[in-house]
């Protein structure tokens, strides 16, 4: 069953998927083309819909979602997209990986070695514009936030942080563990959309030396 | 034509310019924007016969002074200011027509935190995802996606000459007094321990409060958090409550999702009221059910229809 609860007179959340994936349910609301809604967010188990009170009331609209999502057949799609993305782990880019290194109690190559093996999820696209928040971090990773957070990260940084990796489109403050930096401009504010990963898709890192970073 | 622009002599303290079109790019973590008091950019703009969604300059604290250098319409609405034109003391809530070379000067606002100008043209700015926006984090919208700076020159095109228009007393606004809030129960409301002081005490509106959020003092939230949150959508009049318990309301350049508990949301009316609340007064939060809260958002939605023929569901 379709869980649909609100948040406050503007957002309801899809909570119960019944086992669609949110990136499914996603596309096919945003397909809907409802006027009364702003925003559709996917989340990694959940869906979020922020609207427009004044054309219709939370009730109404859980009411209509539900309907339209149970009419509906859907399926997830298999084909989710996988992107590559080159990562530099020279201690230039990656300004934690000594103190990564030493608080996961594994030298360098194995810390590089674990974060490139794995194949990540975006669970989630936001909080900063364009910010990548990717699943499947390996265990041996896990590590709390920097307690004090900096104040500028440089644009393409990829970090750590709790179960997650995650990587820094544009320059912000931030308080994950950085562990290397991709030459790729994901993010660009002079393109609709901006951003073409999406919540859902895969992420593969290759490691790239600095040579062929400066060379990008 | 290209005469028709104004100059910017004095920026003020953070003077941008904001409209309500940056709608469906929270998915890219670009917030709305948009200004913070969306009622009063509303009413500024019915006041020159423009759109809801139209741009106006949002003045913060203390305002611009402005060479126009065209005949047009201009209003100003939202906290009272002390603002003149041509050295003459001018009203709020009224467009007033101007002619090339008048000086306008905003000082300071005075019982709320900002006020919004508008012309009766369109500013011939480019618009970045759908807005004109200002968004300093990544340099979109306003000019060059910067605030207003001194010197600055904004053009315009499509001026209108529209009849002279008052707002009605029944839609004008007082800040500095009855800071009730309203505010509809979180998703994780169930996980305060100290629910009575929160009906029972005040919290202060912080000074380090800004576009993206305002953050509450002098009353924390104790919240038993022993299991993990899983980060959920988030919006503007959301309340989060971080880890040392002091409340933070999402505002307009605020994220789309977050990670804290999730206190509750403003109700959808009260929202710009909280945006004019004076740094260091006090606000109480009263909690209302989600129907009571249609039902305001419903009577404001008729109030404006009936008596401005404005369609806030437009």
């Amino acid at each position: 069953m379709i869980e649909i609860v609100p948040s406050g007179d503007s957002i309801i959340i899809i909570k119960e998927l019944n086992n669609l994936k949110s990136s499914t349910l996603t596309n096919y609301i945003e397909k809907l083309n409802l006027t009364e809604i702003e925003d559709v967010i996917s989340l990694k188990n959940s869906v979020g819909i922020i609207f427009n009170p004044h054309k219709i009331t939370s009730s109404e609209f859980i009411k209509n979602i539900k309907k339209l999502i149970s009419n509906k057949n859907l399926t997830n799609n298999k084909s989710l997209k996988t992107w590559k993305i080159p990562i530099c782990y020279d201690k230039g880019f990656a300004i934690d990986l000594d103190e990564i290194s030493s608080k996961c109690k594994l030298d360098i190559d194995q810390v590089k070695k674990i974060h490139k093996e794995s194949t990540y999820q975006v669970d989630m696209v936001g909080f900063l514009p364009g910010f990548l928040y990717l699943g499947n971090l390996d265990k041996s990773l896990h590590l709390q936030r920097k307690k004090n957070p900096r104040t500028h990260i440089p644009e393409g940084s990829i970090g750590i942080a709790g179960n997650q990796t995650g990587i820094y489109n544009i320059e912000s403050p931030g308080g994950w563990n950085i562990i290397g930096r991709t030459p790729l401009r994901l993010f660009d504010k002079l393109k609709e959309p901006p951003i073409k990963i999406k919540q859902g898709d895969k992420i593969i890192f290759e490691e790239i030396t600095k040579k062929e970073f400066n060379a990008y | 034509m290209l005469n028709n622009k104004i100059e910017i002599l004095r920026a003020g303290i953070y003077s941008s310019i904001q409209d309500l079109r940056r709608v469906g790019f929270k998915k890219y973590g670009i917030p709305k924007s948009g200004p913070m008091d969306e009622y009063s950019h509303i009413l500024t703009n019915w006041l020159l016969d423009k759109d809801i969604y139209s741009e106006t300059i949002e003045i913060t604290h203390y305002g611009p002074k402005i060479r126009i250098n065209f005949e047009t319409n201009v209003a100003i609405f939202g906290s009272n200011c002390d603002a003149q034109l041509n050295n003459k003391k001018i009203e709020m809530g009224v467009s007033i027509k101007v002619k090339s070379g008048d000086i306008l000067d905003i000082k300071k606002c005075i019982d709320g935190n900002r006020a919004y100008l508008g012309f009766s043209g369109e500013m011939k700015l480019k618009k970045v995802f759908k807005s004109l926006s200002t968004y300093e984090k990544i340099r979109i919208g306003g000019i060059s996606g910067k605030k207003l700076n001194n010197n600055d020159t904004i053009y315009f095109k499509n001026i209108k000459k529209p009849k002279i228009k008052k707002i009605p007393s029944s839609f004008i606004k007082r800040y500095d007094q009855n800071n009730i809030v309203r505010v509809i129960k979180g998703i994780h409301f169930n996980k305060v321990k100290n629910e009575k002081t929160l009906h029972e005490n005040d919290f202060n509106i912080s000074p380090n409060s800004d576009r993206m959020g305002l953050r509450l003092t002098n009353n924390s939230i104790k919240i038993n958090s022993n299991d993990e949150i899983e980060s959920t959508v988030v919006t503007k009049g959301t309340i989060q409550i971080p880890r040392d318990g002091n409340p933070i309301i999402l505002m307009s350049d605020s994220q789309s999702t977050g990670g804290y508990p999730i206190l509750g949301n403003i109700c959808k009316v009260d929202i710009s009221k909280i945006s004019q609340i004076k740094p260091n007064k006090c606000i109480r939060f009263k909690i209302i059910s989600l129907n009571e809260s249609n039902r305001i958002l419903e009577y404001e939605q008729k109030k404006f229809k009936s008596k401005l023929s404005i369609d806030l569901s437009a």
